[in-house]
């Protein structure tokens, strides 16, 4: 599914992101990204959704060569992935359920399959009696939820989610990790960035560690 | 998918009207009032320009015709200075006409006319034309004539007006360049705040996988609207605001020439409604594409 050749990525400052990255993650899989702050793990996953390219090397998603992905097609790999981020990105001047309504829109569907898919998704992470809350009226943990339904809205072939137990207490953060098992098993591929030791060695996953843009360790099961 | 999606556009930017309201009202205040300040400059440069028009047109040639001038002659003259081109109107003076008006300008001084016994003043032809700025090759030409004794035209109060009126209009021109230039920034960078306050969405968007049309065309028609509808606000103001400004003029100076036609205000009006709506278009649609880039 994601397959990462020599992969480079230096910033204008001259910090060296990622040197030498060579991963390949099969479809379906479970990864732990983890590694200290800095040590590349929101850029790798920068490049998945191709928020940036690489300096040097090849990083191909679901057949695709993101460095030779012209800008007009850039929407079109999107929508096969999902993404989480560590700050929400929530829209706070809409319910949870235009949170949901508004990406699936945006990527053009129609009336009934937003009706559906929202539905569906939001029974899914258990929010559908807030449909119609404004998202700053909700829980950390339920704030967290809804923007793993919105991520997975239009069941993309993988999610992408950067430290999404970052804020969270340890219950609610594993309440998040069953749900994103629970999404992993339906078949989606998970990357997840992440510092929470509890989870990952509970978790029992593969873990890839990262340290100053090398990847140091890459262990199935791995612990922390 | 451009015209299947409209509604969805129309709907989301409304939407972004009522949701931020007051922001909307302040983008539309600032850009009424940039819009009303590019109409007055618009407003006073028309009637400058009608001022000076009104002011060139009184220069004229006045040419003096020989006494044993006959009335073959006279006709001849005529109709060969007619024939010259840019020349608008050839009035005939005649030498009793001349007399009468001369003891009109002296008023009660006439009586010195009096003492004289013969009619002194020659006849003349009086010359408008249509464009100031030949009168001296017109005049020039007109003295090369049989029977023409001389030819007056003012040269040097026309040289002097001619240059003033030359001068005014190209820094009117500048003037309104410069307006116009800073109008478009000014408003491009309202619009670009109304947009940095939506950058999230924008972002959403994109990583959702909607196409940069798809993103652009809400704000394109917000800034559209924002612009259009600033535009309609600056131009009834700066419609009310002339015509209460025209009667009290022409109060106090009844005399002086000021443009009231609509036809010619016309002009002004649409200038106005193309300015604020496509300053609204384009400065929104590049402010997005900024933020596109994520």
């Amino acid at each position: 599914m994601i397959r990462m050749f020599h992969v480079y990525k230096n910033y204008p400052n001259k910090i060296q992101a990622l040197r030498d990255i060579n991963i390949h993650i099969k479809k379906g899989e479970f990864v732990f990204l983890v590694g200290p702050t800095g040590a590349g793990k929101s850029t790798l996953l920068k490049l998945i959704y191709r928020g940036i390219v690489p300096t040097k090397g090849q990083v191909i998603v679901d057949g695709i060569n993101i460095a030779r992905l012209k800008p007009g097609y850039i929407p079109y790999l999107r929508r096969n992935i999902g993404i989480v981020f560590q700050d929400f990105k929530l829209l706070y001047d809409r319910t949870v359920y235009e949170n949901i309504s508004f990406g699936l829109k945006a990527i053009g569907a129609t009336n009934f399959e937003i009706r559906q898919q929202v539905k569906k998704v939001l029974n899914l992470v258990g929010l559908e009696h807030k449909r119609k809350t404004k998202p700053h009226l909700i829980s950390g943990g339920e704030q967290q939820k809804l923007c793993i339904a919105r991520a997975i809205a239009n069941e993309p072939l993988i999610l992408l989610t950067d430290e999404p137990t970052g804020n969270l207490d340890p219950y609610t953060s594993w309440e998040i990790m069953k749900l994103l098992f629970h999404i992993n098993i339906r078949g989606t591929t998970i990357i997840m960035a992440s510092h929470d030791k509890l989870m990952i060695d509970k978790a029992k996953k593969r873990v890839v560690r990262l340290e100053r843009g090398r990847i140091i360790e890459d262990t199935q099961r791995g612990i922390y | 998918m451009i015209f299947e999606n409209m509604g969805f556009y129309f709907r989301e930017a409304l939407l972004s009207f009522r949701r931020s309201t007051l922001m909307s009202i302040a983008t539309i205040l600032s850009i009424t009032t940039i819009l009303i300040i590019v109409g007055m400059f618009l407003l006073i440069s028309i009637n400058s320009s009608l001022f000076l028009k009104n002011l060139e047109s009184q220069l004229e040639i006045a040419v003096y015709l020989e006494d044993n001038i006959s009335k073959a002659e006279l006709n001849n003259l005529k109709s060969n200075i007619t024939s010259i081109d840019g020349i608008k109107e050839v009035k005939f003076v005649s030498k009793e006409e001349a007399y009468r008006r001369l003891s009109e300008d002296l008023g009660e001084q006439k009586d010195i006319l009096s003492a004289i016994e013969v009619n002194p003043l020659p006849a003349s032809f009086e010359i408008q034309i249509k464009d100031p700025k030949v009168i001296e090759q017109i005049a020039n030409r007109v003295a090369e004539f049989k029977k023409v004794e001389e030819v007056e035209y003012g040269r040097e109060t026309a040289e002097r007006l001619l240059n003033f009126t030359y001068i005014f209009r190209r820094a009117g021109m500048l003037v309104l360049a410069f307006l116009v230039f800073a109008s478009i920034l000014i408003i491009s960078n309202i619009i670009k705040i109304t947009v940095y306050a939506r950058r999230n969405e924008i972002e959403i968007m994109s990583l959702a996988g909607a196409t940069s049309w798809f993103i652009k065309w809400p704000f394109i028609i917000e800034g559209f609207l924002q612009g259009f509808i600033s535009a309609i606000f600056s131009t009834i103001i700066l419609y009310n605001f002339y015509f209460f400004a025209v009667n009290k003029v022409h109060q106090a100076i009844p005399f002086l020439p000021l443009v009231v036609d609509n036809i010619d205000l016309l002009p002004i009006g649409i200038a106005i409604v193309l300015l604020g709506s496509l300053v609204g278009i384009l400065g929104s649609m590049f402010s997005v594409g900024k933020y596109l880039n994520v």
